[in-house]
């Protein structure tokens, strides 16, 4: 349905966007992962036919963007950063403007637009002028704008920021239901959000996509269970030794003292071994109780760089990417590095790891 | 296109900007009116109509001031330029939302046609004949401040800009008189809005003159046409 090869923008000598190339099938739920400013704004401007790319192209369903910018608009609903509202209208106004401005011939008008706002949960605020709603109404405003007319394709930048949290899990409730019969791209820099809606996940980083996944298969990383926060009620040093005596803890040190005679301790586990039950048996034995189990929050930037690291160490066999390893390989940029040597800084980016991953796949 | 028309159009009447340019030029055209035709009880209505072009050369910024940048600002731009429209039909439509506002406001002053022909008479040809020079040099001031406000996303200084730009032409004619080499002044004459609105003063319906304005007012267009093109490869 949506078709992107090697899409490339420069904003002056910055790359905004590199290379990106990505197939996106009928009825799929893609999210773009990245943090701000990583292109993934710009890739969806450039599908939109807002702005254009230096090159590539992007075509939806086998309509090129820039050849018949027309037909291929009707096929989109966008949701842009900010909600694009006109401020001085109602709702009602503003969502029959754009029922005009779309040109929507098949259904009819009222229904149309008064289911839309059922859906997106309007209803009660439809006579209301736009400048009057709050952050979260404007969003709402805003995905029911991309809805009229049921274009195939949805494309929504961020469609949950400034929401609360009941609101985003309806929106995203209302994003699933929506993505039943349509396809959907959707950006966002919250991991969680990724897992509960998409059924695949592009990450982007400087302008690059860095994987192209299942969120399955990338969900050890984005819940980031692997490693634990346990507070422990116990002298310090005798359940620091206690826990890593336990079977399948690889890592565990104290991070801080908690409260009064307890302390907390980061507990990473070997990869694919539950730590929970053993932990739990070792401390009771001793007699130290647990407080408190959390999972470590991971940030964006851990994520790159262990995603990369991991699937460069494991992923030989099941390389996903063949298109967008071509891409990579004929840019040619980076000497082939040897394998382990760009274990660098944590700071340095997943940049250098992908290339890395992509040409050890493809030899 | 006609979306875009019907929305603009809507705004200048659900904003206080509509009614401000309205009332500001109906004052100016009726003072205007009293004084050359009440007070002294001639017949001859193209005085005012020579007024009115310099009179728009203030009021049309605040008429067409918003036009784009309000768009960029509130980002609806993105919105306008991602729906099914070409550029060509997002211009044209704010361009005559522009255009009708001001037609509107420009049809209140039949009443002092009215009220000349109900005490005099009037030369209703050269009337109709004014009217028609004003709709196309009308035009030509509106397409330079739709073009302006798409060059930024202040309305203040679209507002001011095309005040500028506007003064700019009337000092250009103003030269005319002052100077002496012709070839200049053949150039003068191609440039100014103004000195080609004589013919009309004194009675004439030049089709070239009107033919000249409404080819300024294309280009204009045109050029805002390029500019919004142009922004998908900033």
């Amino acid at each position: 349905m949506i078709e992107v090869s090697s899409l490339t923008k420069t904003y002056g000598k910055k790359r905004g966007i590199d290379r990106i190339s990505f197939t996106i099938g009928e009825g799929e739920i893609v999210g773009f992962l990245g943090p701000n400013g990583a292109g993934k704004t710009t890739t969806m401007n450039i599908i939109t036919g807002y702005l254009s790319a230096n090159s590539g192209a992007a075509r939806i369903g086998g309509i090129d963007v820039l050849e018949d910018p027309l037909e291929a608009k009707k096929r989109i609903g966008y949701l842009p950063e900010q909600p694009p509202l006109y401020l001085d209208m109602t709702v009602e106004e503003y969502l029959n403007f754009i029922y005009d401005l779309k040109g929507v011939k098949t259904p009819r008008r009222r229904p149309h637009l008064e289911e839309i706002c059922q859906l997106v949960g309007l209803t009660d605020h439809y006579k209301r002028v736009c400048r009057n709603l709050s952050k979260g109404y404007k969003q709402r405003v805003g995905l029911a704008q991309a809805l009229v007319g049921n274009p195939e394709v949805l494309i929504l930048d961020e469609p949950t920021v400034g929401l609360d949290p009941k609101q985003i899990i309806e929106i995203r409730n209302v994003i699933k239901n929506l993505g039943r019969n349509r396809t959907i791209i959707l950006s966002t820099h919250i991991l969680q959000e990724v897992s509960a809606i998409c059924e695949r996940v592009l990450v982007i980083n400087n302008g690059r996509i860095v994987a192209d996944d299942r969120p399955e298969n990338l969900s050890a990383l984005i819940t980031g269970d692997r490693k634990l926060i346990y507070r422990v009620a116990g002298p310090r040093e005798s359940v620091r030794r206690i826990i890593r005596s336990v079977e399948g803890v690889q890592f565990a040190d104290v991070t801080v003292q908690a409260e009064k005679g307890s302390y907390d301790f980061l507990v990473e586990a070997k990869p694919n071994v539950d730590i929970r039950k053993p932990l739990f048996a070792a401390l009771a034995r001793a007699g130290y109780p647990i407080l408190q189990i959390k999972s470590m929050d991971l940030s964006l930037e851990d994520i790159f760089i262990k995603l990369v690291d991991e699937k460069r160490k494991t992923s030989l066999p099941h390389n996903k990417q063949p298109k967008r390893a071509e891409a990579e390989l004929s840019t040619g940029s980076a000497p082939e590095p040897e394998p382990g040597a760009e274990d660098g800084p944590p700071d340095s980016g997943g940049i250098p790891f992908a290339e890395a991953e992509e040409k050890d796949g493809e030899a | 296109m006609s979306a875009i028309l019907k929305r603009d159009l809507r705004a200048y009447f659900t904003s206080p900007l509509g009614y401000v340019f309205m009332a500001a030029y109906l004052i100016i055209m009726n003072g205007v009116f009293y004084a050359l035709n009440m007070l002294t009880g001639k017949n001859n209505l193209t005085g005012v109509y020579s007024v009115m072009l310099y009179a728009l050369m203030v009021l049309v910024p605040i008429l067409t001031m918003r036009t784009f940048s309000e768009d960029y600002k509130q980002r609806t731009d993105q919105l306008l330029l991602t729906s099914p429209v070409k550029p060509a039909g997002i211009v044209l439509g704010k361009f005559l939302a522009a255009y009708l506002m001001f037609i509107i406001s420009l049809a209140f002053t039949v009443i002092q046609v009215v009220i000349v022909s109900a005490v005099g008479t009037v030369n209703m040809a050269v009337v109709i004949g004014n009217y028609i020079a004003i709709l196309a040099v009308s035009a030509v001031y509106i397409a330079i401040g739709v073009f302006i406000s798409s060059l930024t996303e202040s309305q203040l200084v679209a507002a001011i800009a095309t005040l500028g730009v506007n003064v700019g032409l009337f000092l250009i004619d103003y030269s005319y008189e002052l100077i002496n080499l012709n070839w200049i002044k053949s150039i003068i004459y191609w440039v100014s809005l103004y000195r080609r609105f004589n013919t009309f003063y004194v009675g004439v319906f030049s089709v070239a003159d009107f033919f000249y304005y409404v080819s300024a007012a294309a280009v204009f267009l045109f050029l805002t046409v390029r500019v919004l093109e142009k922004k998908r490869w900033s």
